[in-house]
């Protein structure tokens, strides 16, 4: 952690939030990473479009894979605020049209998703830009 | 809806026939939203949904308008959205669907 004063900080070792599959936990999943984005000093927009990426990536991973446990890692430095989830999934659909959806708005809010599974695992990576403040 | 778990991130109330949303529009709340259009459907009522209370929506919540509106067009209504904020209509202008629906007003 930063030893200034200044309310927010500029990086910290990755955050890591283990949920059940259960939607209504998508909640408890967008204030954790409100308030990890507050910390970075993420701007009102930035925070909206991070909740945005944390629920579509729980979207994706609850209601395509297999559920199982998703794991949700959050970090950021000074240029990014960076969501990666994982569960594993024995039959993940790539092609699936509403997970063509989600990347969509993924995509829309400037997450620039990255879906991949590999070994059995599913994993989404949504990277928020953040703005340059000095 | 299961009735195994309250969601107290959304409830829907009937005003004036049209459905009054309060709260999250997501993967839990989007089936609570469906059980009312449908509810409304059934009754022969035209689906009207205010979203002056509404601050988050993802992509289960928009799934779920779209399927009423879909339903709605094979009747020829098409679904109204009033009071819409500015969350719920940069989920509309990122997906290309605003003009799946009639939006009245937007959000004082």
């Amino acid at each position: 952690m930063s030893d200034d004063t200044s309310a927010s900080v500029s990086s910290i070792d990755p955050i890591v939030l283990i949920l059940p599959p259960r939607p209504e936990l998508s909640r408890v999943a967008r204030l954790a990473s409100s308030a990890l984005a507050s910390i970075a000093g993420c701007t009102v927009d930035e925070i909206e479009d991070i909740k945005i990426a944390v629920s579509e990536i729980l979207i994706a991973l609850i209601e395509h894979g297999d559920q199982r446990a998703v794991r949700l890692e959050f970090s950021f430095d000074a240029d990014t605020f960076v969501v990666v989830g994982t569960t594993e999934t024995e039959s993940f659909d790539l092609d699936d049209p509403d997970l063509g959806l989600c990347r969509t708005v993924l995509e829309g809010v400037g997450a620039t998703p990255l879906i991949a599974v590999v070994d059995g695992t599913a994993s989404i990576t949504a990277s928020v830009s953040r703005a340059i403040t000095n | 809806m299961s009735g195994q778990m309250n969601n107290e991130a959304l409830s829907t109330e009937i005003v004036d026939d049209a459905i009054i949303v309060h709260g999250d529009i997501d993967m839990a709340g989007s089936p609570v939203l469906e059980g009312a259009i449908i509810q409304q459907e059934s009754a022969g009522h035209r689906v009207v949904i205010d979203l002056a209370d509404v601050f988050f929506i993802d992509s289960s919540g928009l799934r779920c308008l779209l399927a009423a509106s879909r339903r709605g067009q094979t009747n020829g209504a098409t679904v109204i959205l009033r009071s819409v904020g500015h969350e719920v209509r940069r989920l509309l202008e990122i997906t290309g669907t605003t003009e799946q629906f009639d939006i009245q007003s937007d959000r004082e």
